[in-house]
């Protein structure tokens, strides 16, 4: 006879925002949780490694997030300045 | 508790009756739904779900709003895997995270469900509080793929 042992549900993270989309905190966020696991039962120093290298990972993603949004805001300005779209460009510009 | 984080007991048969297929390519459609527990749903029905659950069902559903609708968003499937070792291993399924844009959304659980083959249940999953958009993104990040983590895991 062979019998299959434990089956199990993972845990899942909801993230939520309000008028509007998620933050780039959030992002990061959503971001290191997939790079970075801590196991529970890790020896302490090993935890507190990794904690920290979560926390520096977090920064670097937040800061590049940053920037990727903020180039991909000016692509699209300079798309709208080229179709005589000024105002709507000024807008996005200032986001 | 309304909505209890569970594997179905139906997906178990229905598993072994090869109605579900993981894989990324070809694999069989699944979906997940949002429920909540009391307001917030479209009726006045409070969504019960557990490891009874045996098929979607619309009670307690959250209502259409932004990118969701009836029934919920098409989820992207991870190719399922299992260590190769001499010793027993945990084999293991997951999903890429899904978002609901521009959504109002108050939900407390959810039903991954399999769309393809008689709606039928996959496994319930508790927020453990209510969870709430407002014109904004709902977002589900499924868990790491691994044998410690992924979504679905058979030891």
């Amino acid at each position: 006879m062979f019998e299959i042992g434990v089956s199990t549900v993972g845990n899942v993270n909801v993230h939520t925002s309000q008028n509007g989309g998620l933050t780039n905190e959030q992002v990061a966020d959503l971001a290191v949780e997939k790079i970075v696991s801590i196991s529970d039962d890790a020896p302490p120093h090993i935890r507190q490694q990794a904690k920290q290298f979560r926390e520096h990972l977090k920064k670097v993603l937040y800061n590049y997030l940053l920037l990727a949004r903020r180039e991909e805001r000016a692509s699209i300005v300079h798309i709208l300045r080229s179709n005589g779209q000024k105002e709507l460009a000024e807008y996005i510009r200032r986001l | 508790m309304a909505i209890a984080q569970a594997m179905c007991n139906s997906f178990k048969k229905t598993l072994l009756e090869g109605k579900h297929n993981f894989l990324n390519s070809g694999g069989s459609a699944f979906k997940l739904a949002l429920y909540a527990e009391s307001s917030g749903g479209k009726n006045t029905s409070t969504a019960t779900l557990g490891f009874g659950t045996t098929a979607f069902t619309t009670t307690g559903e959250v209502q259409t709003s932004g990118s969701y609708s009836t029934g919920g968003g098409a989820l992207t499937r991870v190719n399922p895997s299992v260590a190769t070792a001499t010793t027993t291993q945990t084999a293991f399924t997951d999903f890429a995270d899904l978002s609901f844009t521009t959504a109002s959304i108050t939900a407390m659980g959810a039903l991954i469900y399999n769309s393809a083959t008689g709606n039928h249940s996959v496994c319930v999953l508790d927020f453990t509080s209510n969870k709430t958009s407002t014109s904004g993104t709902f977002t589900i990040q499924f868990p790491t793929a691994d044998a410690s983590n992924a979504i679905i895991r058979i030891a």
